[in-house]
């Protein structure tokens, strides 16, 4: 079975990748395509405000439990870390990762939290798309 | 879920296909099977008793 050699992944791809996926949109913005950052990045940034205006909660590890539950926290965790510098900043600010019951009594609430996790998924998407396009894989 | 469908519908319009048109046209398609599909499992889910 011959095997031909894969050409090398540029090293700037790797940058646009952790671009994209820090600030959404910013790595098809770094190269030059406008139109698709703009439209990708802002989708991946109004599913996430969507979802903080709807009321809904973003994934962490910190809440001082050491038992099996808190595995269950990871997968959304992943998933809202997808927002990168959206799920950082709120982290930080302590925005949309309290437990309120007043908050979870909402009717849109569990929109939110889907709009959140979509929007993290998303941006997943949208950074192996800028990755690809950097690496020369795709248009 | 029509706002969802949208979003949905955009990012995956944008990544895939060559040209503009194919995209925006491959963007409508999921939007709509988006709705479609929200609406069916809605219903399947409003006759499943628990």
């Amino acid at each position: 079975m011959q095997v031909d050699d894969a050409d090398p992944t540029p090293g700037h791809a790797w940058l646009v990748g952790l671009a994209a996926w820090f600030v959404p949109g910013m790595g098809h913005l770094m190269l030059k395509k406008w139109l698709r950052g703009a439209l990708m990045g802002g989708a991946v940034w109004v599913c996430f405000f969507l979802g903080l205006a709807m009321g809904g909660h973003m994934y962490d590890l910190a809440n001082g439990q050491t038992t099996s539950s808190t595995l269950l926290q990871v997968p959304p965790m992943i998933a809202n870390l997808g927002s990168g510098v959206l799920f950082v900043v709120c982290w930080l600010v302590g925005i949309g990762f309290g437990d309120d019951p007043v908050q979870a009594a909402r009717v849109t609430y569990e929109y939110g939290n889907t709009f959140l996790l979509i929007a993290g998924l998303m941006n997943y998407l949208v950074m192996l798309d800028a990755f690809d396009i950097a690496a020369g894989r795709r248009d | 879920m029509t706002v969802f469908a949208a979003l949905a519908s955009v990012v995956f319009g944008a990544m895939t296909k060559d040209t503009p048109r194919e995209r925006v046209l491959y963007g409508f398609k999921v939007f709509v099977e988006f709705i479609i599909f929200g609406l069916v499992l809605a219903w399947v889910l409003y006759f499943i008793p628990w």
